[in-house]
């Protein structure tokens, strides 16, 4: 069985095709302003990397928040239910999956069956998102791309007391006018993404085991911090974590299909 | 006998000088990289304007950011909490005055006091940039306008666009959505200005409006907010005959003339 999963996120959109719970082709693009233009295009070239024609998949589904923009996909469901089915389904090991999107952060707690028992989300302000870190980086002219490699360079991070993106934007500057490194800085926002998504975990009660999924997740100053300072045990997502919305979409897609025959 | 309030903000610095409770000279400047430079250039613009001295001032109390250093450089002889000196600077001006709303560039207070100017009790919002100055300053950039200009043209329209985030950064990608569409810029000003008034109005619930009630800070200049926080209190505002952004200095020069021997 061949299924696809499309999430449309605020910073990334995805496209994963599954033959039989397996990623056989993945593809990754920024989310400009031509939405359904772009993930047309997606599709096609993921679809070209599979050698199989849009007829030959039993179905497909869409996530996201742009997921309303989709055409041509089988149904859409959402965020949490898509990350809940893929990390539940590929390591049975963990009760809680946390997300960190382009606009959200969201922890997951997970049965032993992998299902969904609870979730907490902040999508409301900007706060330790991939929007946040982008802003932020942005104002150091640092690409979300390039973070891992600035950090690399630096010695002890400058700490960044502000949890709200525009308040932290002006804050970098300050600093960068205090004469503080540039690598020293950029440390220090990673240190800061890292505390504000540890906290919500905190609060939200669960990390005995975990993964960690969602585009800022790429960013390993980012997971790695997260990683020290939580207690639990971390296991992988073992693909690329901004594909586990996709990957869960793709999944639930074969779920449907099988029901509905 | 002549006494100074310095007030640092965020965004901008302000210099007040009185003469009894009179204001005799003031100086609002942007702030200089570090607080003692703000407070030094506001300070010093005021006096040359008056052509006086340094010496000639009895008695200087600062307030806002910094306001430690200011005292420790020997600027001022004493330091003073912005709430307290929002709250004795509008109960000067408007002895009837029991809420403050005092919007600056990065925060948001809005402080309750008794009828005798003391101080019963606070709110604040400096974690957050809306509600603050900072959104509408974010806003406003985006929507190519002036901060100045944002109230007046948002005045222009009847219609008003519904901004459902709360957060500037996600509000910025709303506002750029809207321009996208071709709506009317005087319709998403408007927008703006109620979302900034609804942020406000959701700390003023905290503590809740005991009349008469004063607006201060930058914020306070922009009349489409100030429309809306009085429909939404049902009550119209006080409106001191002053810059309101100089009220914070203004309640510290009160208290340097109390402190220096002033009657």
């Amino acid at each position: 069985m061949k299924t696809m999963g499309i999430d449309v996120g605020s910073i990334l959109s995805k496209v994963v095709i599954l033959e039989d719970d397996e990623p056989i082709a993945t593809g990754v693009i920024e989310t400009t302003g031509n939405v359904s233009d772009e993930i047309v295009g997606l599709v096609e070239k993921v679809l070209a990397d599979t050698g199989l024609a849009r007829d030959q998949l039993d179905f497909a589904a869409g996530t996201g928040s742009g997921a309303d923009l989709l055409t041509g996909v089988d149904f859409v469901e959402d965020e949490v239910t898509c990350i809940g089915a893929s990390t539940g389904y590929l390591l049975h090991e963990i009760d809680l999956a946390v997300e960190i999107g382009g606009q959200s952060i969201t922890s997951i707690e997970l049965d032993e069956e992998g299902d969904i028992v609870n979730f907490m989300r902040n999508d409301k302000c900007a706060s330790g998102s991939g929007r946040f870190l982008e802003v932020i980086s942005g104002a150091l002219g640092v690409g979300i791309e390039g973070i891992d490699e600035v950090v690399a360079q630096a010695g002890s991070p400058v700490s960044i007391s502000s949890q709200c993106g525009v308040f932290g934007e002006s804050e970098v500057i300050t600093h960068v006018n205090a004469g503080e490194e540039l690598a020293d800085i950029m440390a220090g926002v990673c240190e800061s993404v890292a505390k504000i998504v540890v906290a919500q975990i905190r609060r939200f009660g669960i990390q005995n085991v975990y993964t960690l999924t969602g585009g800022v997740v790429r960013v390993d100053s980012v997971a790695r911090t997260i990683r020290e300072k939580l207690d639990g045990k971390y296991f992988e997502f073992p693909y690329d974590p901004c594909l586990a919305a996709a990957i869960g979409a793709a999944m639930l897609a074969g779920v449907d299909l099988e029901s509905s025959s | 006998m002549l006494f100074g309030g310095i007030d640092i903000g965020s965004l901008t610095a302000q210099a007040v000088l009185v003469n009894d409770c009179q204001i005799s000279a003031y100086c609002s400047i942007p702030v200089r990289p570090n607080p003692l430079e703000s407070a030094g250039a506001a300070l010093g613009n005021m006096l040359e304007e008056r052509g006086l001295r340094l010496e000639d001032v009895s008695y200087i109390v600062s307030t806002g950011y910094g306001r430690e250093k200011i005292q420790s450089a020997g600027i001022a002889q004493e330091n003073v909490s912005e709430i307290s000196c929002h709250g004795i600077g509008a109960y000067t001006l408007e002895p009837q005055v029991r809420t403050i709303i005092d919007i600056g560039g990065q925060d948001a207070k809005i402080i309750r006091m008794d009828d005798e100017g003391v101080l019963v009790d606070f709110v604040m919002n400096d974690k957050c940039a809306a509600g603050t100055g900072r959104f509408l300053e974010v806003m406003s950039k985006i929507l190519g306008l002036s901060l100045e200009e944002l109230g007046p043209v948002s005045l222009t329209s009847r219609d008003r666009v519904e901004l459902s985030s709360r957060c500037s950064i996600y509000a910025e990608t709303e506002v750029l959505h809207y321009l996208q569409r071709g709506v009317d810029k005087a319709s998403i000003a408007f927008g703006v200005n109620r979302s900034m008034a609804d942020r406000v109005m959701a700390l003023v619930r905290r503590v809740g409006i005991e009349k008469e009630v004063v607006m201060s800070g930058g914020v306070a200049k922009n009349v489409a907010v100030r429309a809306e926080l009085e429909k939404m209190m049902n009550v119209r505002m006080l409106m001191p005959k002053v810059d309101p952004q100089i009220i914070g200095a203004y309640g510290a020069a009160i208290l340097a003339r109390r402190a220096g021997g002033g009657s």
